[in-house]
């Protein structure tokens, strides 16, 4: 079962990019940025509560319902 | 004619230095003016010159730490890109004052709203292009680069003000006035397409290093791979340990994406700890990079744009001040120059680079076509 953390990635992308492969790129380049690098979290990989709240935190300010 | 125009003047008076512009100019019916200035005019003397003499344009532009125009690198100089109404469709400019607080961006985010009657989420991220001119010593690059993406698509592409090295005050200018401790955000239609180019003469190796311990309001690192910064670095690279700084030139870290690496770049140690020209998150894996050959780099990341787009008629390179001393250290800074002889050209030598976030030792290059 996917962990926390990717499920709140993967809604943020989406949400982001409705789509769009440009988007969808930028918006993970974005998030490397930010510390949280999509590709290094895995379904395995352990909770990160920092990162919850940051990723909460950008969910709230995109308007991404988790 | 060609819709966008660049000229420069070496005049060491203001008066004189402006007035040259403004006579190269005369034929031109001038939409926009982007200006890059050496720290060594008066920042409030030169910024109102220039409104004063072209009060017809929207002027923006800031202080440098070196300028570059077509075919040529400049010192003590200001160099100038001239838009017509045929180049761009329309321009908003905003000021964010005190740019250590981020959220100062959204009001100038509300003002290119009231603008364009359109949010800033639903901006057609192919027809809207955003530069971004910030101070370069406010250490707000980060902050502000990250507001900038969570409220918006459209790319922001810049460079962090500088003053010649000598790293006492930089300066942006909007329209006659002048301010520090801010950024100034265009937001522009051209009126045809627009591309970016971002190019660091980097590869990646095999050493990686993990950031344990950091004290982000300092952008620096204490500990890397569970060891203290400086020990961990250059371990890596098989050198000893008081040696780091002569490897900062040539082998910065990359944050990796992809095979693309958004280079941090070491500036001193300081008791182990390693400081940086930009932040390094707590976690952050960064690689150690190996540099290659910025020139043939350069070339090639336009050549390679201009065979993927076609012809282009303007381009501002947002170049590191790390980048002009390796070339000044080599003797090169005329063979890059002419890397851009073909192209009408403006830039100047950063405090740090801007695209999607801060960077250092890199080139980041808006092209118009």
């Amino acid at each position: 079962m996917a962990i926390k953390v990717k499920i709140m990635i993967n809604a943020i992308i989406e949400h982001q990019s409705k789509g769009n492969p440009a988007i969808a790129k930028l918006t993970k380049t974005k998030l490397i940025l930010k510390g949280i690098n999509p590709d290094k979290i895995t379904d395995t990989s352990i909770e990160d509560q920092a990162i919850i709240s940051k990723l909460e935190a950008l969910g709230q300010e995109l308007g991404v319902i988790f | 004619m060609n819709n966008i125009q660049t000229f420069y003047s070496q005049k060491n008076d203001i008066n004189e230095a402006v007035f040259e512009l403004k006579n190269h100019l005369s034929k031109f019916d001038t939409k926009v003016l982007l200006f890059f200035a050496s720290s060594c005019y008066e920042p409030h003397a030169l910024s109102k010159a220039m409104k004063d003499s072209f009060s017809e344009s929207e002027v923006f532009g800031c202080t440098t730490a070196g300028e570059i125009t077509t075919g040529k690198m400049l010192k003590n100089s200001i160099v100038v890109m001239a838009f017509n109404k045929d180049a761009i469709d329309d321009i908003s400019i905003g000021v964010v004052e005190n740019v250590n607080d981020s959220e100062n961006v959204r009001e100038v985010f509300k003002s290119f709203e009231s603008h364009y009657h359109q949010t800033m989420r639903n901006l057609d991220i192919e027809k809207y292009v955003g530069l971004i001119l910030i101070d370069g010593l406010a250490l707000a690059e980060e902050d502000i680069m990250d507001k900038i993406g969570d409220l918006t698509n459209v790319t922001f592409i810049g460079g962090s003000a500088g003053d010649d090295l000598k790293f006492t005050a930089t300066y942006v200018f909007a329209n006659g006035k002048t301010y520090n401790n801010a950024a100034i955000l265009a937001l522009m239609k051209p009126k045809k397409a627009f591309h970016v180019v971002k190019t660091q003469s980097f590869c990646s190796s095999n050493e990686t290093l993990i950031a344990n311990k950091v004290i982000p309001e300092e952008r620096a690192v204490v500990e890397f791979n569970g060891k203290p910064a400086a020990q961990a670095y250059t371990e890596a690279l098989g050198a000893k340990t008081d040696n780091a700084n002569n490897y900062f030139m040539t082998n910065p870290l990359g944050l990796m994406v992809g095979e693309e690496p958004y280079v941090r770049s070491p500036r001193i140690v300081e008791d182990n700890k390693m400081k940086f020209y930009c932040n390094v998150i707590e976690g952050m894996e960064l690689n150690v990079l190996k540099s290659t050959d910025m020139i043939q780099d350069t070339r090639e990341a336009l050549a390679n744009k201009i065979k993927e787009v076609g012809p282009i008629s303007g381009l501002i390179n947002f170049h590191c001040i790390l980048r002009t001393l390796e070339l000044e250290q080599k003797n090169l800074t005329s063979e890059y120059g002419l890397v851009f002889k073909n192209v009408p050209t403006i830039g100047f030598s950063t405090y740090g680079e801007e695209y999607i976030g801060h960077v250092n030792q890199t080139s980041t290059i808006l092209l118009f076509k």
